[in-house]
């Protein structure tokens, strides 16, 4: 019976261990990276919605993000093998350009029905800036890295276009409610 | 004097939207997100990473049905339980000829899943939820949304690893006499 009663007691304690490290880690991950990204987009939609700014952006990314042939255009241009490096860091161009995409989706200028093509079209870069980085965390060889890099860079130029189509595809029958 | 308060006032009115989009966003998102992510978290620490590296053992093979396994699911699932960056470290389970489309795609799935697990990667959430949320204020539904960019990343991640798998071996061949490479 104590012995029962030691199990169930270590039992629960381990579980309790377990969430309590598992919401520190998830307040750790709030503060640390979530907040101050909120904060800075927060930013930026205020001088956007609130400053002159929002209409030169409107009138270049709008005639862009309309429509399926502009959407192809900017995913061919974030994929080139020159720019997409220089876009890629930490993710940070492809979120403010998708905030800005959302917040002309919310104005009605750009149709909803080109959110999940979108999505993919200003999101076509990621990671480029970081492949010599990724393949060298994956113990590769100096010989894989040397015609890894350049792999991924040219085959995302091929598939930056490829992947606006496929969620043009993809939004066929969705239906917002 | 009127002409410095009306400046004055338009700059304030650019922190007073901000702020409101702040507390929208923080109130929106955050309570969800850190419960979620708490779950989680807690569940990941009882898989462990173990079987992670067994799939990634099994994914290496030369079969072309293991072309989704490679690139969508051992990503996903690595980038599931792992969450950016350690997932990226887990290419070093498979063939060194992989290893360049392996990555491609493990930076792909830090993104896809957003809508659906956004623990995977918080720090990168507005490459869903920039857009998503500009769907959101015009009062629909984000659930179908998240979904659908999820099942077309799948899609997406095999094609472009594919590709990218093609492209590696077509540049080794061109550095070494028209050879394939080995290991």
């Amino acid at each position: 019976m104590l012995k029962l009663i030691d199990k169930v007691g270590r039992g629960a304690g381990k579980v309790v261990g377990i969430l309590y490290q598992a919401g520190r880690d998830s307040i750790d991950q709030v503060i640390t990276n979530i907040l101050p990204f909120m904060a800075f987009v927060s930013f930026i939609i205020g001088l956007i919605l609130k400053s002159g700014v929002g209409t030169v952006i409107a009138n270049t990314l709008v005639p862009l993000s309309s429509n399926l042939v502009g959407l192809l255009v900017l995913s061919f241009i974030v994929t080139l093998p020159f720019l997409s490096p220089l876009l890629g860091p930490g993710a940070v161009i492809g979120q403010i350009i998708g905030t800005l995409v959302g917040v002309e989706i919310g104005r009605g200028t750009v149709p909803v029905s080109m959110a999940l093509p979108a999505m993919f079209a200003v999101n076509g870069q990621c990671g480029c800036d970081f492949v010599p980085v990724g393949l060298a965390m994956s113990e590769a060889e100096e010989e894989t890295i040397e015609y890894g890099v350049p792999a991924v860079l040219y085959s995302r130029t091929i598939s930056g276009p490829i992947a606006v189509l496929l969620a043009w595809v993809f939004s066929i029958g969705l239906t917002y409610q | 004097m009127a002409t410095l308060a009306s400046w004055a006032e338009a700059f304030a009115a650019i922190f007073k939207e901000g702020g409101n989009v702040f507390t929208g966003i923080v109130g929106g998102i955050l309570p969800g997100l850190i419960v979620l992510m708490t779950a989680i978290n807690a569940l990941v620490s009882i898989i462990g990473i173990e079987r992670v590296e067994e799939l990634g053992r099994k994914a290496g093979g030369t079969s072309p049905l293991l072309w989704p396994v490679r690139y969508f699911f051992y990503p996903f699932i690595a980038g599931f339980i792992l969450t950016n960056p350690i997932t990226h470290m887990m290419g070093k389970f498979l063939p060194e000829r992989y290893k360049a489309a392996w990555v491609e795609n493990s930076f792909r799935a830090m993104h896809y899943g957003l809508g659906l697990f956004p623990h995977m990667n918080p720090g990168e959430i507005f490459t869903w939820a920039g857009i998503s949320s500009g769907v959101e204020s015009l009062g629909y539904s984000t659930a179908e949304l998240a979904v659908r960019y999820l099942l077309c990343g799948a899609v997406l991640m095999t094609i472009s690893g594919i590709i990218t798998e093609k492209m590696y071996f077509w540049l080794w061949a061109r550095g070494h006499n028209g050879q394939q490479p080995t290991n």
